[in-house]
């Protein structure tokens, strides 16, 4: 129950403040990543801040690497990044333009659905590197 | 400044975002990661019965008991030459690193999904600019396409998206926030990597459309 409701209120504010910094907007992310506009880069580069600090006050030990570097690391983040700018969506946008009554998000969200459950199938049947994790 | 009229400024941005994933960990025991969340939302079954199996073995004691009997089994009469866990003076105080608990169920992560469209909806009516459309905006249309073909490059650009993040383990939250927080190599690589790709082909649309 504790988890239902974190993931619920956190889920809101989520999506109320990404709308409200501009990440569900195209204009704004396209003038982020050409840097015309830094404020939503130093949104990212705060929170980053920020959530570092957090971590650090909870338990040190939250530093240790865990997160093995496998070969899907650089081509996935490629991948992510171009389709970024192609639909203008990291995986939550979709979810807040929706909310927001940006219907074409229905498409977005529809790719981005596809190409998870796509991805687990081309993992088992081609790639089959070791993610260090059970599932990922 | 107001919360709702024209885009926050960074600081308060920041702080939002550091409240969801701070509060994601604390409140939930993971870290925030909104790929692997969609991807286990898309496999209810097998996300409940990952979370069974998590469930046995979350506590440091458990499982060490559970190690031990495997190794007994395994091993018959040659365990004995070595002291059971719990009578041995100089076993480690088990300190559980704070991660390591279940993940949330199937329908606390579907609360999650539809919190998150209702933030958007709440921004968008609060400030005054929800409207239904099917269009992104003049800036989508300039740079890349518009009416029927701009919901074509919609659908590659999200399989793209959800391709990608599945492969590199994690997106802007699970990488970008939750990772490079924590200094983790492997999302500071995949950082670099998608926000790289992203700066050069938005530089080069911006070229192209000039």
């Amino acid at each position: 129950m504790k988890t239902t409701l974190t993931l619920g209120g956190c889920g809101l504010l989520l999506g109320f403040s990404l709308s409200r910094t501009g990440f569900t907007d195209y204009g704004e992310l396209s003038r982020m990543f050409a840097f015309a506009d830094l404020r939503m880069l130093w949104v990212f580069a705060g929170a980053v801040g920020l959530c570092a600090a957090g971590f650090f006050l909870v338990d040190r030990r939250l530093f240790r690497p865990t997160r093995r570097i496998h070969p899907g690391v650089v081509p996935g983040g490629i991948l992510f990044g171009a389709g970024w700018v192609l639909c203008g969506a990291c995986p939550v946008v979709p979810l807040i333009q929706l909310g927001e009554g940006k219907l074409a998000a229905l498409f977005t969200l529809l790719g981005v659905a596809l190409g998870t459950l796509l991805y687990r199938r081309v993992h088992a049947r081609l790639l089959r590197f070791d993610t260090g994790a059970c599932d990922s | 400044m107001s919360l709702f009229e024209g885009y926050w400024p960074a600081w308060l941005g920041a702080i939002a975002l550091a409240v969801v994933c701070l509060g994601v960990f604390l409140g939930t025991g993971r870290f925030l990661g909104v790929a692997g969340m969609l991807s286990r939302l898309l496999r209810p079954r097998e996300t409940e019965r990952l979370r069974a199996l998590e469930s046995g073995l979350a506590d440091a004691e458990t499982l060490a008991r559970a190690m031990e009997e495997a190794a007994r089994a395994e091993f018959g009469a040659a365990c004995d030459a070595v002291p059971a866990l719990a009578e041995r003076s100089d076993a480690p105080a088990a300190r559980p690193l704070p991660a390591a608990v279940p993940r949330p169920p199937w329908i606390a992560l579907l609360v999650f999904v539809l919190c998150v469209a209702l933030g958007g909806l709440l921004s968008a009516a609060l400030s005054g600019t929800l409207s239904i459309r099917w269009d992104l905006g003049p800036a989508y249309e300039r740079l890349l396409a518009a009416g029927p073909g701009a919901w074509a490059l919609l659908f590659l650009g999200g399989l793209l998206v959800g391709f990608g993040t599945q492969m590199a383990g994690g997106c802007t939250s699970g990488h970008g926030l939750s990772g490079c927080s924590r200094l983790q190599p492997a999302s500071l690589l995949a950082t670099a990597c998608f926000f790289g790709t992203a700066v050069l082909l938005s530089l080069l649309l911006s070229g192209l459309a000039a």
